[in-house]
């Protein structure tokens, strides 16, 4: 008689001790115990933060900014100074010896504080060069990954959900463009396009040349993900839940829409970090080939080649007029995003995974 | 054996259309970009006039209709011929042309970029075999991140960047390794094929006596590991989550339970389905690869098809058609004959793939790497 009021009251209690979640406050509350990949997350919301702010504010707290150029900045050797170095706060020189080389500057010249140094011979602040070309280097790769998903995105659910002809038409075609390596189409387009795309910058939006690299890396990725949506689609085509939707009378489109698209979400977030990591390194490289975007824009490419030259003229790496900072500034930025970028997918992965395992 | 054989016509049958796919695309669309060849006949003229224009065409085959000319470039392209560059074409008497064959080009740079890519691909598998098994074993374990940690290291410092540190230290300072010039393993041949660095910085000669086995290794060591300290990080993430999805398997469970030690257990049941990935892998990064040896050629001063692909592909008058339809052709073939070894590979590794009727291989994530 007691066992069996207390079975009721269990019933009955149950449902309160465990409120039903949402399946994104489960996802949210296993990322959340996943503390590698909060920390990459975090890390990640820093680095965007002062790529995007930090430059402004930067530059109003030093009183200099990224473009300004100091000829004291760099010795007779064209060697830019180290970073922590108060250098005398001027765009010209206070004069010039016999030798045609600067006259040192007065002791009691009003100096500025550059943090990382100088970036090269022009003398720019290798600090604001780094936050600027983060901004530039972000939003390439972030903006290729949009354009990527815009195209990927139609063309592998058409694919993958409708099958038929489109079908065979975009997986051929994906399949045979991808066997060529993507980069020689990339460094060629940018080239022959770059005069009609560099201009493109949505007002103050994108640095010049950003949004036209980001458009042509997005084009040239957007294999990827059509691909990848195409082959998460294709066991779904008569999965119950699809077949239950059609019978209540769903069109296609908005199974499409309604049921398959959520479905679809942590494949492509997870994607479109790894993306993220791969477009900036492929920035890297076009900088390298000097197809990408013009030097005086500042990304973290090209900053790295102005030591190390473009493969016209590749530079060895020479102490007379180099500093090891400039290498190490750009690549440390560039790696702790990629490494965040990395964790975050893994991280994202694992939280959606319904198993919740690795 | 018999499925087998099928099995390698239908790839082979695959890939030969994938070329011709390839050769046509490339063949068009660069057709339909605004062009003028005349340029490449005329280098001098400020401006050509329509004589000039219509006589360099002539000369060049190019005002035939568009259909015969790319029937006629299949043809020779069959016949393994293909064909001449227009950069640098010389007018001889006005009437005929004289130009550069392709093919020599293609044979001199082609043993240095295959040298580099199978090279280093031997050392990215030697050393991330070994390293993803460690990290694999205690996912999340100290070694684990570190592992993966140093990994990403050489994933975010460019080739090029790493090509020209390693070479500065190990090659010009340390002189560890020569750098700075290939060396044919048939032996000693012809002057080796080395380009200047830069204006002030010369490569150290070696006059035409270098070749052979030894010398090609030493004079390749450096660009060997710079390849594999870009792959590492994929290969090595690669065998981690394979070893750590294999080892709670229950067949492993039982090699344990008869008696079997820890390293038979990894090699014999633990590694071999790594293995299966890795080869999927290899084959579709084989394109990405000959990119990357572009960088990895230019910090070593080294003439490959990786550099001149990338050269062609800016072009200096304009396009230089045949050359580029050229390089395309080739990379794209290495790309095919690779897919098809490692397709081979893949068939006698795993007895399932030769049952399989549809592609199931899908391209990785990371394919598009630098």
């Amino acid at each position: 008689m007691g066992g069996a009021a207390e079975a009721a009251t269990a019933t009955i209690r149950q449902p309160s001790t465990t409120p039903t979640k949402s399946q994104w406050r489960l996802t949210l509350l296993r990322f959340r115990r996943d503390r590698w990949s909060v920390a990459a997350a975090c890390i990640l919301a820093v680095i965007l933060l002062i790529s995007f702010f930090g430059g402004a504010i930067a530059s109003a707290a030093l009183g200099h900014n990224g473009t300004d150029l100091y000829p004291y900045a760099a010795n007779i050797n064209r060697k830019p100074v180290g970073p922590l170095t108060w250098v005398p706060d001027t765009h010209v020189a206070y004069g010039y010896g016999e030798d045609g080389d600067l006259a040192p500057a007065p002791k009691n010249a009003p100096r500025t504080l550059f943090i990382f140094g100088a970036d090269g011979i022009l003398g720019h602040d290798e600090f604001l060069r780094v936050l600027d070309g983060g901004k530039a280097s972000l939003e390439i790769g972030l903006g290729a990954v949009i354009v990527a998903l815009l195209i990927g995105l139609p063309f592998g659910a058409i694919a993958g959900f409708f099958g038929g002809v489109t079908d065979w038409l975009v997986s051929q075609f994906t399949e045979t463009i991808m066997a060529f390596p993507l980069i020689f189409f990339l460094v060629f387009a940018s080239v022959k396009l770059d005069q009609y795309l560099t201009p493109i910058g949505w007002g103050q939006v994108f640095p010049r040349g950003v949004f036209a690299e980001a458009l042509l890396i997005g084009v040239f990725t957007s294999f990827y993900p059509t691909r990848l949506v195409r082959a998460a689609l294709i066991p779904l085509r008569h999965a119950e839940f699809v077949d239950a939707a059609r019978m209540v009378g769903a069109s296609g489109w908005r199974i499409l829409r309604k049921h398959l698209l959520p479905y679809l979400v942590p494949t492509l977030i997870i994607w479109g970090a790894i993306a993220t990591a791969t477009n900036i390194l492929l920035e890297v490289g076009l900088s390298f080939v000097g197809a990408g975007v013009q030097p005086e824009t500042p990304t973290w490419g090209s900053l790295l080649s102005t030591t190390w030259g473009t493969i016209y003229q590749p530079q060895s790496y020479n102490p007379q007029n180099v500093t090891v900072w400039q290498t190490v500034f750009p690549t440390a930025f560039i790696l702790i995003t990629v490494v965040s970028l990395n964790q975050l997918a893994e991280g994202i992965r694992r939280a959606t995974d319904p198993g919740g395992g690795r | 054996m018999k499925r087998f054989l099928t099995f390698m016509l239908r790839r082979t049958l695959r890939g030969l259309f994938t070329i011709w796919a390839i050769v046509t695309i490339t063949f068009f669309v660069f057709e339909a970009i605004p062009n003028e060849p005349a340029s490449y006949i005329y280098p001098l003229a400020q401006h050509l006039n329509d004589y000039q224009i219509k006589h360099a065409h002539h000369l060049l085959g190019t005002d035939k209709p568009l259909l015969t000319q790319y029937g006629d470039y299949l043809w020779h392209l069959l016949q393994g011929d293909f064909g001449k560059q227009w950069e640098g074409a010389l007018l001889i008497q006005n009437t005929s042309l004289q130009q550069q064959p392709i093919a020599p080009q293609l044979e001199q740079w082609l043993p240095v970029t295959l040298s580099i890519v199978l090279g280093g691909a031997v050392l990215v598998v030697l050393l991330s075999v070994p390293l993803g098994a460690i990290a694999g074993r205690r996912i999340g374990s100290m070694s684990d991140r570190t592992i993966s940690l140093i990994a990403l290291v050489g994933i975010c410092t460019h080739p090029m960047v790493i090509g020209l540190i390693l070479r500065g230290i190990f090659g010009d300072h340390l002189h560890w390794a020569p750098s700075g010039t290939y060396c044919p393993i048939t032996g000693p041949g012809g002057p080796s094929s080395s380009i200047p660095l830069g204006p002030g910085q010369s490569v150290p000669g070696s006059a035409g006596g270098c070749g052979g086995v030894v010398d090609w290794a030493s004079h390749l060591a450096l660009p060997w590991v710079t390849f594999a300290l870009l792959y590492l990080a994929l290969y090595t993430r690669m065998v981690r989550s394979s070893v750590a999805e294999t080892l709670p398997e229950d067949y492993v469970r039982t090699a344990r339970a008869k008696g079997a030690g820890e390293l038979r257990v990894m090699t014999r049941h633990v590694l071999p389905n790594a293995s299966l990935r890795v080869l999927t892998m290899v084959g579709m990064e084989i394109g990405t690869a000959i990119g990357v040896c572009a960088y990895i050629e230019t910090s070593y001063g080294m003439d490959g098809l990786g550099r001149n692909a990338l050269f062609t592909m800016i072009g200096q008058f304009g396009l230089d058609l045949p050359k580029i339809l050229a390089v395309v052709t080739v990379i794209t073939l290495i790309v095919v004959v690779g897919n098809l070894v490692v397709d081979a590979l893949y068939a006698v590794v795993d007895p399932r793939v030769r049952f399989a009727t549809q592609e199931t291989r899908t391209k990785s994530l990371a394919g598009g790497v630098i």
